[in-house]
């Protein structure tokens, strides 16, 4: 379905971006709202001198976009593998579904960001508590993705290895498996951006560095700048985030595309 | 037989539930095996959850003033973010001039998750409803756009030829046509959006505000009172997914027909 794209596209892309940066750039110079929020020239300026000198916090940006990095992935993969365990368990086996529906339907309804005084309670201010936050934001989207997969395998798959013999435990790691990737695949890309919101809600609140932290300074040392320059760089590492995820899914799933 | 198993399946879940207030009771309330400041008492716990809808101590209001302070600002925010953000996506997904216009600058505010905007929103509007229904508004339009763009795209081009065929002027294929097809995706979306207005604004309430579920949870934090911390999570919880059930009401009264589950 995806057409091409035509050189026409691309024009009125950058025309409109550009307008809204003109239109950015000239209400600051000439309105009110520039003693309010800088023009896209300073915020794209303070944007390159963070990278390269150590002006907000004692870091520079790639130093705040290490360590909220560190803080995703470390929560998503611990998130992730413990998720795509537990929910092709919940899927495979009435009884361990049984046994953990109930408390996963207490648990998932609570925002990931509602965990946030709990853990610092738990955990104190550290590296641990934004661990484990990331680890339950990614956690519920993949189990219940992995669930749902594991729970809709074709039962005439599962009938025809069955009737030629298949064990139990090859019918789970050839049949069962292997059909549940794309759904498992879905719910990783929701709980990467998932896991991006949470990390910097969880910086937000209480950090020494990261994205969230900068922008959360910028707020209490009323510059405006700084907030700008979070935001950009929160976009862009979120983008990227989710970009390679679809990459991944691009190239592992790609039998699958048929499909989809 | 089949009967028979079903309940079997149930008893497993009544007991995992019981399973666990028991260790918590045991452990906690009994065993003593952690902190009050940490994790709260069983018993303590539903003791406060009760007095708290009477008393005000010690973050000046009562659970339900919370509450409704709370659904207040997400509705508001929720209401303009799909008020905006649908019919956006349809104009989108129908217009190709629009779309190559609008698509980059949507592009743009994509990627950026609706609580990043909180400390740029409070230092321009203050910590009044403004900045966070302004912070769930950017959070639910992006879900609903996409949402309603890719609904629309899904539209079959064999419809619209018979559209063409039988004549029909581009408003009918867009009203008769493409929006009926588009619903069932559009819900989705709306559900979509539920969920993170309801998480932006349990952010937004723990980063500055003065009532709400998220400001009650943080003033238990500050004073650590722990049971506080579990019954504002606890209402924030049964609060997204009794909004969440309300929706799938509606949609499947409005969709009725269209696929929806």
């Amino acid at each position: 379905m995806k057409k091409k794209k035509t050189p026409e596209v691309w024009i009125c892309g950058i025309v409109s971006v550009f307008a809204f940066l003109l239109l950015w750039q000239i209400g600051c110079s000439v309105s009110e709202l520039g003693k309010m929020i800088p023009g896209p020239i300073t915020v794209t300026g303070a944007v390159l001198k963070s990278m390269v000198s150590r002006s907000i916090g004692g870091h520079t940006l790639w130093i705040h976009i290490g360590y909220s990095l560190l803080r995703v992935l470390t929560g998503y993969i611990l998130g992730s593998a413990l998720g795509v365990v537990v929910g092709l368990a919940m899927g495979w086996n009435r009884v361990v579904e049984a046994f953990i529906t109930p408390i996963f339907r207490l648990i998932r309804p609570i925002p990931p960001i509602a965990w946030i005084p709990i853990s610092i309670l738990w955990f104190g201010l550290g590296f641990q508590a934004k661990v484990f936050l990331i680890v339950l934001a990614s956690f519920c989207n993949v189990t219940l993705n992995a669930w749902a997969g594991a729970k809709s395998v074709d039962p005439q798959l599962i009938g025809a290895a069955k009737m030629l013999g298949a064990s139990k435990s090859q019918i789970f790691f050839t049949i069962v498996m292997p059909a549940s990737v794309p759904q498992i695949f879905a719910g990783l890309q929701v709980a990467m951006s998932s896991s991006w919101t949470t990390v910097l809600a969880a910086e937000m609140v209480r950090s020494t560095e990261g994205l969230g932290w900068m922008i959360v300074t910028g707020q209490t040392n009323l510059d405006m700048t700084q907030i700008l320059v979070g935001i950009v760089a929160i976009g862009v590492v979120g983008f990227i985030l989710v970009a390679v995820m679809r990459r991944m899914e691009d190239i592992l799933c790609r039998w699958n595309k048929g499909k989809r | 037989m089949k009967k028979l198993a079903r309940h079997k399946y149930l008893l497993i879940s009544c007991l995992s539930i019981v399973l666990i207030l028991l260790t918590w009771y045991l452990c906690v309330d009994i065993l003593n095996m952690v902190s009050g400041s940490a994790f709260p008492k069983l018993t303590k716990t539903i003791s406060t959850f009760i007095k708290k809808f009477t008393t005000a101590a010690p973050d000046g209001a009562t659970l339900t003033v919370h509450f409704f302070n709370s659904i207040k600002v997400a509705l508001w925010g929720y209401v303009m973010g799909v008020i905006v953000g649908v019919p956006l996506g349809i104009l989108m997904a129908w217009f190709r001039k629009f779309d190559m216009f609008a698509r980059p600058l949507f592009d743009l505010i994509r990627p950026i998750p609706g609580i990043a905007w909180i400390p740029l929103f409070i230092l321009m509007f203050g910590i009044g409803v403004l900045p966070k229904a302004l912070v769930i508004f950017l959070g639910v339009l992006i879900p609903s756009t996409v949402n309603a763009y890719t609904g629309i795209k899904q539209t079959s081009d064999v419809h619209l030829w018979v559209g063409d065929v039988f004549g029909a002027s581009n408003a009918q294929k867009l009203f008769k046509i493409a929006i009926p097809t588009a619903t069932p995706m559009i819900f989705t979306g709306l559900r979509v959006a539920m969920g993170s207005a309801w998480s932006a604004l349990v952010a937004a309430e723990l980063l500055a505000s003065s009532s709400g579920l998220g400001y009650l949870i943080q003033i238990g934090r500050s004073i650590s009172r722990s049971d506080l911390v579990l019954v504002g999570m606890i209402c924030i919880g049964v609060t997204g997914a009794l909004l969440d059930e309300l929706l799938h009401l509606v949609e499947i009264r409005v969709a009725k027909g269209m696929n929806a589950k």
